[in-house]
């Protein structure tokens, strides 16, 4: 148990507003749009029109003639520093600027710098660029055809195929499947998505010739391993980077890669010794950077008559666009996709997934999720109501047939995951109760007699966050543990600097309260500070909801380091052995006497003022925390929705989510995430989709096509909550921020295929609008 | 993206002499807004180009005219014209076919059957755009068609080299291209 801090310490657990929200309401954030430097001149790029053409020439004449233009960078140009091509996060390279050939419309090929934005828009609209046009591949499954044309002439392997990964045990999975009395198969397409953050990407590039210092303002959920790549890919000593990550106008991991962007505007600051601003244009970021999914998943379940599920398998297509930028730890090429066994206890799995190269842009992305978590929660989510709606089984008491229960965790999965904790029954028990589920059915059954379509589904989902361990995930070679350092001034208040970087996550209120619980110090007179690489200690950054489990433990770690120091000090003031003392938040009380005490303030005093012989001075303490193993957040989410059949308008009328995450820091926080993530798989499931038509144009690349939700698509959101901590976190907490986007979506796509089932419907691939369900409905027959 | 897109309008000048214009690709360039004819390369080919403004987007596309099939007996004519835009994007191709048929009023009725296939900038403003645009295109060209089919047959010629009809301007296709999608999705 945590103890309760009170409301003025505000520890775990007190709902305390955000301490960021004063600026950010106020229009007072610092973005990186917002840095203006002396001199400061802008970056604008020139992209490819065509998804697959051969490069002729690119003429710059006309464009260099237009007065406040400074220089214009080609691939040529930066083949000759050898920077034309830079690695991606995945054993791929992509290229910064084109040379020889483009492989997705949208690519970059040429960087226009100019006295003024405009003036370099104009100018790159003068840049001529010949291009002779080849046969474009769009369809993944067509990608390792023989005739299809082979797109990366750079790699040694003449074929689009990028990698097979497959785990688990085949022979055991296909015996299963040989005796099953049932089995079941889903077709099911995780469309590609993007996560369209508010902000877009972009930089401020301003190299010091006097100092040689190359200071990078950036949008970055990773500042710290991003000055490694910037040093090892440029060659310059990681000492003269510093990179600023100021406040971020949302990631979901659009912000984790290096874009060809801000590479070209660190050559244009080192060739022309001014600072180089590039932002992107909203389509730019729809268009070029880090997409998400695009997963084509087959899942198959073997179970017996009696719905017990005995083995899944599961076969993939990914398709990566032109290189493969994933954004995944080195050991797995598909992320965490083999959490597809989600929150059932399967005998047997095997899991197989295949990437190829197509002509679109490159990804992809871990959006708002931990690394392909999302793919897999869906996956298995649809395949259990698709096999529940088989055996004409209610999908509520399938799932609490086939859950894991609570006496087997550490529960090892057959594709090899250790889950630390979980009570998948008590959370769905307690949506199920919050959503009346049973009058629900009745009225279902009620509504179908009269023709009316309703729809109730589930999705119990099992998430997998916090990465690392160091042992088993790293990033291009850099261990995913994450840090925190705390100094407490004399004074009593603190600063606080960590490796992670909030991106609109509340972490200037979270970590404050934890250490307000850990060391009683007022969260309120703790700052915490991320995302210069110059002041904070180094960090994997912030993506996969991994700050709470790692820099959220290594804060804890640090605290009680503090801790640690504060009863020597204590003791030296007391006058008194460290034995004799006990702690109670805030303060030091000698064992028996609570009356001698020493508050946190007093020590801090002390540690500067009057500290003992032989220790050394001060009050702080850095920790690098390498957690044993992620955590696995989970929940229920239940989505009721009511179909017009005239229209095919499907209209989300009650949405329960359910989650468990372990001990709370901070609940009105906790809710926002759950609200945001559940509107974002909102509009996963209804609304978004990144689509190519057959020559590679994109068909998602403006919010006029791309569609976002607002206040009028969004439902009430009802949530609730149960409470099983993790095991070996130091405080008992898991991730949460990415629950709600990889839960929800299989909780609208079985509620709408639930409102159709009675009609012979098993599936309906996402986005799903009401073009489409209108088209199934005069399909079946039901309108005309 | 290709778009197929069929139109049918009437003329009320007799069948031979819609015939003769329909069957020179000069004389029909004319009636397209911003399109020329430039060059004949041979009896089938022509060089041309034409410009195509939406909003603040403009493309110059450069290319070829070429009649693929001319049937004199049946008055049908199929056209292939390819072009990529001068600053490279983007590039367009259209095969058009056009069909006369002599009405009992003495007029003629054209019937015309296009695919068009965009690719670029242009294309990623997607369909309901696109063939906004070339509604609004079309419009000018029937008007432009029937207006030069019934000048003089020598006037017509003058006019077509003296003044290629100019390209639509930007702001009127994007603000009508805008009320024609809202005006479909209502």
């Amino acid at each position: 148990m945590i103890t309760k801090t009170t409301p003025e310490v505000g520890g775990m657990g007190h709902p305390i507003k955000r301490k960021e929200d004063a600026r950010f309401l106020q229009g007072k954030g610092n973005y990186v749009d917002d840095v203006h430097l002396p001199g400061m001149v802008y970056g604008h790029m020139v992209r490819s029109p065509y998804a697959h053409a051969r490069l002729k020439s690119i003429n710059t004449e006309k464009a260099k003639q237009l007065p406040g233009v400074l220089a214009i960078i080609t691939g040529e140009d930066l083949a000759k520093a050898n920077l034309a091509w830079m690695p991606t996060l995945f054993f791929d390279k992509q290229m910064v600027l084109a040379t020889g050939k483009v492989l997705f419309q949208a690519q970059e090929v040429a960087f226009v710098v100019a006295e003024d934005q405009y003036t370099a828009a104009d100018a790159a609209e003068l840049v001529e660029v010949e291009y002779e046009e080849l046969p474009v591949l769009v369809d993944p499954y067509k990608a390792t055809d023989p005739d299809a044309p082979i797109l990366r002439e750079d790699r040694e392997e003449k074929s689009n195929h990028i990698f097979h990964w497959e785990v688990g045990d085949r022979a055991a999975t296909e015996k299963d499947f040989q005796n099953a009395a049932v089995k079941a198969t889903v077709h099911a397409i995780s469309q590609r998505c993007h996560p369209a953050p508010l902000e877009t990407c972009g930089c401020v590039a301003d190299y010091n010739k006097a100092t040689e210092k190359l200071t990078i303002y950036l949008t970055s959920q990773a500042p710290h391993a991003h000055r490694t790549l910037f040093s090892i890919v440029g060659g310059i000593p990681e000492q003269n980077i510093r990179v600023i990550s100021p406040d971020i106008g949302g990631g979901f991991g659009n912000k984790v890669p290096i874009y060809p962007g801000y590479v070209c505007a660190v050559v244009a600051s080192l060739t022309l010794g001014v600072p180089v601003k590039w932002i992107e244009t909203r389509s730019e970021n729809l268009q070029s950077t880090g997409f998400a999914r695009d997963y084509h998943m087959t899942a198959e379940i073997a179970a017996d008559q009696n719905g017990k599920v005995k083995a899944l398998r599961v076969k993939t297509l990914a398709d990566h666009g032109a290189f493969n930028a994933a954004a995944q730890p080195t050991k797995f090429p598909a992320g965490l996709f083999s959490v597809c066994t989600g929150s059932y206890d399967f005998a047997n799995s095997f899991c197989e997934v295949d990437g190829v190269y197509t002509n679109k842009a490159p990804g992809g992305i871990a959006y708002r999720c931990s690394f392909r978590i999302t793919e897999a929660a869906y996956l298995i989510e649809r395949a259990i109501d698709v096999l529940a709606a088989q055996l004409k089984m209610d999908p509520a008491e399938f799932r609490r047939k086939n859950f894991i229960q609570p006496d087997q965790f550490p529960y090892k999965t057959p594709l090899g995951w250790t889950y630390d904790s979980g009570n998948y029954e008590g959370a769905m028990n307690k949506a199920l109760e919050m959503v009346g589920y049973k009058e629900l059915r009745k009225e279902q059954e009620e509504k179908r007699k009269k023709g009316e379509l309703m729809g109730i589904g589930i999705s119990s989902f099992t998430e997998a966050v916090g990465a690392g361990p160091a042992h088993t995930f790293d990033i291009a070679g850099i261990k995913m543990f994450d840090s925190a350092e705390i100094r407490v001034h004399p004074t009593g208040k603190a600063i606080c600097r960590m490796g992670t970087k909030s991106q609109g996550q509340g972490h200037e209120t979270t970590y404050a309260q934890i250490v307000a619980q850990e060391l009683g110090i007022p969260a309120s007179d703790v700052i915490i500070e991320e995302g210069d690489t110059d002041t904070a200690p180094y960090g994997l950054g912030t993506y996969a909801s991994r700050s709470t489990p790692t820099s959220g433990a290594a804060t804890a770690m640090a605290a009680r380091k503090i801790r640690d120091k504060a009863k020597k000090i204590a003791a030296h003031l007391l006058e008194c052995s460290e034995e004799d003392l006990e702690w109670e938040t805030g303060k030091f009380f000698v064992k028996g006497a609570p009356s001698k005490s020493k508050t946190i303030q007093e020590i801090a005093f002390a540690a500067y003022t009057n500290f003992p012989e032989g220790l050394e001075a001060g009050l702080e303490a850095v920790n690098y925390y390498d957690p044993p193993n992620l955590t696995f957040p989970f929940g229920t989410y239940i989505c009721v929705t009511d179909i017009d059949k005239g229209t095919g308008e499907i209209k989300v009328r009650r949405f329960v989510a359910v989650d468990d995450c372990g001990n709370v820091i901070n609940p009105m926080i906790v809710e926002g995430q759950i609200h945001g993530g559940l509107t974002e798989g909102l509009a996963i499931a209804f609304m978004q989709m990144i689509g190519y038509d057959e020559n590679g144009n994109v068909q998602g690349g403006t919010f006029m096509d791309y569609l976002i939700p607002t206040a009028v698509e969004t439902p009430h959101w009802e949530t609730g909550s149960t409470c099983t901590p993790s095991p070996h976190h130091p405080f008992g907490a898991k991730g949460v921020g990415e629950s709600p986007n990889v839960g929800s979506p299989a909780a609208f796509v079985n509620s709408v295929v639930d409102a159709l089932s009675h009609l012979g419907v098993k599936h309906i691939d996402m986005p799903i609008t009401p073009w489409k369900v209108w088209n199934i409905l005069k399909e079946k027959g039901v309108v005309s | 993206m290709a778009l197929q897109i069929q139109k049918t309008f009437q003329v009320n000048e007799p069948l031979e002499k819609v015939w003769s214009f329909l069957s020179d690709p000069r004389k029909v360039a004319a009636c397209v807004p911003g399109a020329q004819i430039t060059e004949q390369v041979d009896e089938k080919t022509y060089k041309g180009a034409i410009s195509v403004k939406v909003g603040p987007s403009v493309t110059d596309y450069k290319g070829e005219v070429q009649i693929v099939r001319l049937d004199n007996q049946n008055h049908e004519i199929e056209i292939l014209g390819k072009g990529q835009d001068v600053r490279g994007r983007g590039s367009a191709s259209m095969k058009m076919t056009g069909k006369l048929r002599a009405l009992d009023s003495g007029g003629t009725e054209v019937t015309s059957s296009s695919e068009l296939n965009v690719i670029g900038m242009l294309a990623q403003m997607g369909s309901r755009v696109i063939s906004e645009v070339s509604n609004i295109m079309f419009g000018e060209f029937v008007k432009n068609f029937q207006a030069r089919l019934a000048q003089p047959e020598g006037a017509a010629d003058a006019a077509a080299q003296a003044a290629p009809a100019k390209p639509i301007s930007a702001t009127s296709v994007a603000w009508q291209a805008a009320k024609g999608v809202f005006r479909r999705d209502s």
